[in-house]
């Protein structure tokens, strides 16, 4: 058969049947006993190395990692890849997953730097999740032991894993003898033992183990602690850095301004207005065409300056004062009564000669001279139209029809009804046509204001963003920044201790009265006091110094704000005055020459105002201080505090500014502060008040009882002599030896004699003679609330917040976080303890 | 679960199976595939969570010889659970210390935080189902089918003879490289097809039935559909976790913070919350997909919706690459060209 022919041909020439001859066989190979001892089958030989990476390394490991990340999702994604690939991805994935969720919380925030702490907290994870293990584990094990137990190697395949991963397959054939004698050595592991190698394997591995295992027990508590730390440390560098970042990224605003404002385009804007002015040139002008130009026009403008803008366009294109009769007026209003008789069942013919047909109502109207020209409304033309219709309606009454109730009672439908209030079916058929046409000039004269507008839009776009990172009141601004920085310097310089700080949170009262004692107490000693006041004058310089950089009022000259801000508001101005737009140029730049009252006296104010309020504060805050000072030291006082003046007096005045100072607000200067007070004071005793310890030692004051006090609203003189002791007096030679030479101290007695003037002179009218001078002061209640500034007492309330938060956070979790690192690195001292085994012990077992 | 040996010495053997019966007993004598359902992937859990935070850390801080990489990964519960704790610690314990106002404050962002933790996990945990169960609906693989894994332990000391074996719950396709086909084989004994596993997911993907050998036809789909559902669970899990976060920081979720009670035996209050909570988690829903709607960034109006559809897309590619194998063993007629003579001799 030719298939066994086949089979037979296939064995006798199969080369697998024959003898092999091998022209080099080993010497004296048996085949026999080698296949009894299997000892031929030997594993390949390993091309696995110890992965001992150093700090040059690592960017080129980073890049390797990444092409093997990448390398793994492509096989992955085909369906190729092995276990090792597929544990990266899962990191990988992690990753990704936290940055969306950093991406994500990223768009939530508001300020720069709650938005970049949204990333630096996903690094800070991450790090802390590799850092942790690296120096609180790996570390001290090495240190102790002589043990990495956190040690890589690479595989056959390129593939890099924990040498200690799995402690069933642990590749100890890549530490060389030597490499595990000499940690055997740092084991201190007897070196004559039989099996030593075996021996100190066990023992690295034991440690290894102990260790993988305290890592997953610690990293819960301590990779969230770590970070938050780490977050915590790094809010001050951040801080500084973004900072340094915002003012530079605001002066490069005003430094290439004529670049910036090509960044804001309208062009969407413009192309709307086109299409809008293209369609409708030479058409009448509908109150929803008006509507639509304006609110192109006014976009993203403020409301006094849309108000300005839209009263202009109001008299270029008037659109509810004049309509004229559009021709298919006809054919709606001879619609509008056929569909109202259509109903009641009328036959067409008979319809026909109820609705008034096209000459009957071109007549009717020619009459009345209603045809043609401009009308205020269609009020007359409706009522034409009725007495047209109830011709016709009396004409079929007089045929005695059968539905002529039916049509009476649809006229009274039809036609205008003054108890309903409502216009009739018959006015509303007029289409109200505007008599206003867009001419081609008129179209002309919008583009170019919506180009001039669009123009000015850009340029206050940038002018707001500048001013906005400079001066606004919100968080993370120059002057936030610089707040916040001069407040703490303030208050760490008066040691406030942890009690007291606990105590002043609690509410503002609280806070004054921790704030007064400590501050009584640094008065009363000159030393202490000319301390204080050096870091007082250090803080305050560099302060004024900050605001005076951004204060237009300080420096107009070098201010490229105020050029900027004239250039933008001029094109403006030229732009809207070649159309006669006079409402809106006054809305920019105010009437006549007062800019004030515009939008550009609002540019320069915004910054003026806010700076005055910040120095105010601290102005308000260093005048207290020299008045504690004063008192305690019983010396420039003297001029409010006469001789004149009962020392019960005396007291209460002392008292009483001592308190404003600390806690009162512009509303308690203007009803002339209330204080209940002895109506009988002690007439015999004009002496002058003591002081100890920073604090009055009062003969009269608080010795009444509260019955036998009021409070004594014609006491004018009390008033004055309250103001003057604050504002007045001489500040303390002890104050002017620190301040003295200060950049700031012109401005201080400034803010001092316009507090004194102009609060002081604002007039109550409950107590109209409690003035300083000889006549009221008019000013704004602006400008007394900015001269206030902010309460002492309120930045204590603050402070004291921020301090005891910021702490107790970091003491409690500080606290978690070093007992966890201790712990940690005292438990190593107890892992890898093995049975010693001597020499002779193994001699025994032997 | 570690075993007395004695078990082991052919007398006491239970006949244990892949029936329902057996299944409930915790203990095996060999290797044993488990059903894939709830009661069976809760009763891992349990096991898992319970020996993550008592058995393997005893043994691994003993050092124990037999401590094991299983071992280790399941311990790798115990930084999940205790960092999820301790963040939410970190964002709400100090608040208590602070004055009224700033307790409010902090507490309304802290109570997000915590949500987005507890949200971050259970959006994990949910959205696998997202990948496994189209995938299994679409090629009858079910990629996380457990079994229990007998483990043979070694002696810790020399009078050690008890106890020495151990049960690790496993997934079939846990290792891609290494599946556990055999789990897949059927057990004649009890009158099981040798393939009737294989079979079935043959003809759930066209390759036909009665097939000879469906097992070496299935096998190289199988793994590739284990590797790519794993990477579409590895990427699009994380992204709904992620997703999960967002949603917690929501407005709508502070209705919830005012009235949040565990108070059960209160029932109208804990009725009245549980009420709060279901309203707040879709305004919430709401309230992410159409983001601020006073903004003017465009940012901040859709990055919710970017958010969602992103970790939606990574879903449906995902599932989508899976299902679509490319390992299928050529056909018959796709082998032998028709055109062409032939001779079988």
């Amino acid at each position: 058969m030719r298939t066994s022919n086949l089979i037979q041909s296939y064995i006798s020439n199969n080369p697998a049947t024959q003898q092999y001859n091998a022209e080099k066989a080993v010497k004296d190979f048996d085949v026999n006993k080698e296949l009894l001892n299997r000892t031929f089958i030997k594993p390949l030989p390993s091309n696995g190395k110890l992965l001992r990476p150093s700090l040059f390394d690592l960017p080129s490991e980073f890049r390797k990692d990444v092409m093997y990340d990448l390398r793994a999702l492509k096989h992955a994604a085909k369906g190729e890849a092995n276990d090792h690939e597929l544990g990266r991805l899962n990191d990988v994935g992690m990753k990704m997953g936290g940055l969306a969720i950093a991406a994500y919380l990223f768009t939530k925030k508001q300020t720069p730097m709650t938005k970049i702490f949204e990333f630096i907290g996903l690094g800070t994870f991450f790090a802390a999740m590799d850092l942790w293990p690296k120096l609180f584990i790996q570390l001290p094990a090495y240190l102790i032991h002589g043990v990495n137990v956190r040690q890589q190697y690479e595989d056959s395949f390129g593939r890099k894993k924990m040498f200690y991963q799995d402690h069933q397959f642990i590749p100890w054939d890549l530490y060389s003898e030597q490499e595990i004698n000499s940690i055997g050595d740092r084991l201190n592991v007897p070196k004559d033992i039989p099996n030593r190698r075996e021996f100190i394997q066990e023992k690295m591995r034991k440690i290894a183990l102990q260790n993988n295992t305290l890592w997953m027990l610690t990293a819960g508590f301590a990779t969230p602690v770590m970070s938050a730390l780490m977050c915590n440390l790094l809010e001050k560098p951040v801080s500084n850095y973004l900072s340094k970042v915002k003012s530079q990224k605001a002066d490069n605003l005003m430094s290439n301004f004529t670049d910036e404002i090509k960044k804001y385009k309208f062009d969407d804007n413009a192309k709307h207005l086109e299409s809008l002015l293209q369609v409708h040139t030479g058409k009448p002008i509908t109150p929803e065409l008006y509507k639509e130009i304006s609110a192109n026009i006014t976009e993203g403008l403020d409301y006094m300056i849309a108000h300005g803008i839209n009263k202009d366009l109001e008299q270029m294109m008037p659109t509810e004062s004049k309509y004229t009769l559009a021709p298919e007026n006809l054919a709606k209003i001879q619609q509008t009564i056929q569909n109202a008789y259509s109903k009641i069942g009328l036959t067409p013919e008979e319809l026909a000669k109820l609705v008034p047909d096209d000459n009957s109502i071109i007549n009717a109207l020619n009459e009345r001279s209603l045809l043609n020209g401009d009308f205020k409304d269609f009020s007359e033309h409706s009522k034409v139209l009725q007495d047209l219709l109830d011709s016709r309606i009396v004409e079929l009454e007089k045929t005695n029809h059968p539905l002529i109730k039916k049509i009476i009672f649809a006229r009274t439908k039809l036609v205008h009804q003054p108890e309903i209030g409502k216009d009739s079916a018959l006015f509303k058929s007029f289409k109200q046509t505007s008599a206003t046409i867009l001419t081609e000039d008129m179209a002309q004269a919008l583009r170019e204001i919506s180009a001039t507008m669009n123009s000015f839009k850009a340029g206050n776009i940038v002018l707001e963003k500048y001013t906005h990172l400079k001066v606004a009141q919100a968080p993370e601004t120059e002057f936030a920044d610089a707040w916040n920085e001069a407040t703490k310097k303030i208050f760490k310089s008066l040691n406030f201790t942890p009690e007291e700080i606990k105590k002043g949170r609690f509410d503002r009262e609280i806070a004054g009265a921790v704030f007064r004692e400590k501050l009584e107490k640094v008065v009363s000693d000159p030393k202490s006091y000319a301390t204080f006041m050096d870091e007082m004058e250090k803080t305050l310089s560099t302060l004024h110094s900050k605001i005076s950089k951004i204060d237009i009022t300080q420096d107009a000259s070098r201010s490229q704000y105020i050029t900027h801000v004239d250039n933008t508001f001029q094109y403006a101005v030229d732009g809207l005055k070649k159309h006669g737009m006079k409402n809106a140029v006054d809305s920019l730049i105010g009437y006549g020459s007062d800019a004030k009252t515009s939008a550009k006296g609002l540019m320069f104010d915004f910054i003026s105002d806010r700076s005055l309020g910040i120095k105010s504060s601290f102005y308000r805050l260093l005048n207290m201080v020299d008045l504690y000072h004063r008192i305690s030291m019983v010396e420039n006082i003297q001029g409010a505090l006469t001789e004149k003046m009962p020392r019960e007096i005396k007291e209460e005045c002392a008292e009483l500014a001592k308190s404003l100072m600390m806690e009162a607000h512009s509303s308690d200067y203007a009803v002339k502060f209330w204080q209940k007070r002895n109506p009988a004071p002690n007439l015999g005793d004009y002496s002058q008040i003591e002081s100890s310890k920073g604090k009055v030692v009062n003969r009269y004051f608080g010795k009444t009882p509260a019955s036998g006090l009021a409070e004594l609203s014609n006491d004018r003189e009390y008033f004055k002599a309250v103001m003057k002791l604050m504002f007045q007096e001489d500040l303390h030679k002890d104050t002017l030896d620190k301040i003295g030479s200060s950049g700031f101290l012109e401005d201080f007695k400034k803010y001092r004699n316009q507090v004194f003037e102009i609060l002081g002179g604002d007039q109550y009218f409950i107590k109209p003679n409690h003035i300083v001078g000889a006549a009221p002061k008019e000013s704004t209640s602006l400008l007394r609330f900015l001269l206030m500034g902010s309460a002492s007492d309120e930045m204590a309330f603050k402070h004291f917040n921020q301090v005891f938060n910021s702490k107790k956070w970091f003491n409690m979790f500080g606290k978690v976080g070093a007992g966890l690192a201790g712990a940690t690195i005292l438990s190593q001292f107890f892992f890898g303890h093995m049975k010693k085994v001597t020499p002779k012990q193994a001699k025994e077992v032997k | 679960m570690i075993l007395p040996i004695s078990d082991f010495n052919g007398k006491n053997l239970v006949n244990f199976g892949t029936n329902k019966k057996e299944e409930n007993n915790v203990s095996y004598d060999h290797d044993t595939l488990l059903k894939n359902n709830f009661v069976t992937r809760t009763r891992i859990g349990l096991d898992k969570f319970t020996k993550a935070f008592t058995l393997y850390p005893a043994k691994g801080i003993a050092g124990s010889k037999n401590s094991n990489f299983y071992e280790f990964l399941t311990m790798g519960t115990v930084p999940y659970v205790v960092g999820s704790i301790t963040l939410m610690s970190i964002f709400n314990s100090t608040n208590k210390h602070f004055n009224p106002f700033d307790n409010k404050n902090a507490a309304k962002l802290g109570n997000k935080m915590a949500l987005g933790v507890i949200l971050y996990a259970a959006f994990k945990s949910i959205s696998k189902l997202f990948t496994t169960v189209p995938v299994k609906m679409a090629t009858g693989i079910d990629t996380e089918l457990p079994y229990a894994k007998v483990n043979y332990l070694l002696q810790e000391n020399p009078d050690d003879y008890n106890n020495l074996t151990s049960i690790e719950y496993h997934k079939v396709g846990e290792s891609v490289d290494f599946p556990r086909w055999d789990q897949l084989y059927g057990d004649p004994k009890k009158g099981e097809p040798i393939n009737f596993r294989y079979d079935k997911i043959a003809k759930k993907n066209g390759l036909g039935t009665n097939l000879n050998d469906s097992d070496q036809d299935v096998k190289p789909m199988y793994k590739e559909v284990l590797v790519k559902s794993k990477l579409a669970k590895s990427i699009s899990s994380f992204l709904w976790a992620a997703t999960g976060v967002a949603l917690a920081f929501q407005t709508p979720w502070e209705d919830y913070f005012n009235v949040a009670t565990l108070k059960f035996w209160k029932p109208k209050e804990f009725g009245h919350s549980l009420k709060v909570l279901g309203k707040s988690f879709v305004e919430s829903v709401k309230e992410l997909w159409h983001g601020d709607k006073e903004s003017l960034s465009k940012i901040n109006k859709h990055s919710g919706k970017v958010m969602i559809c992103t970790a939606a897309a990574a879903t449906i590619l995902g599932v989508l690459n899976t299902i679509h194998i490319t390992k299928k063993p050529a056909s018959y007629h796709s082998v032998l060209d028709k055109n062409k003579e032939s001779v079988v001799s």
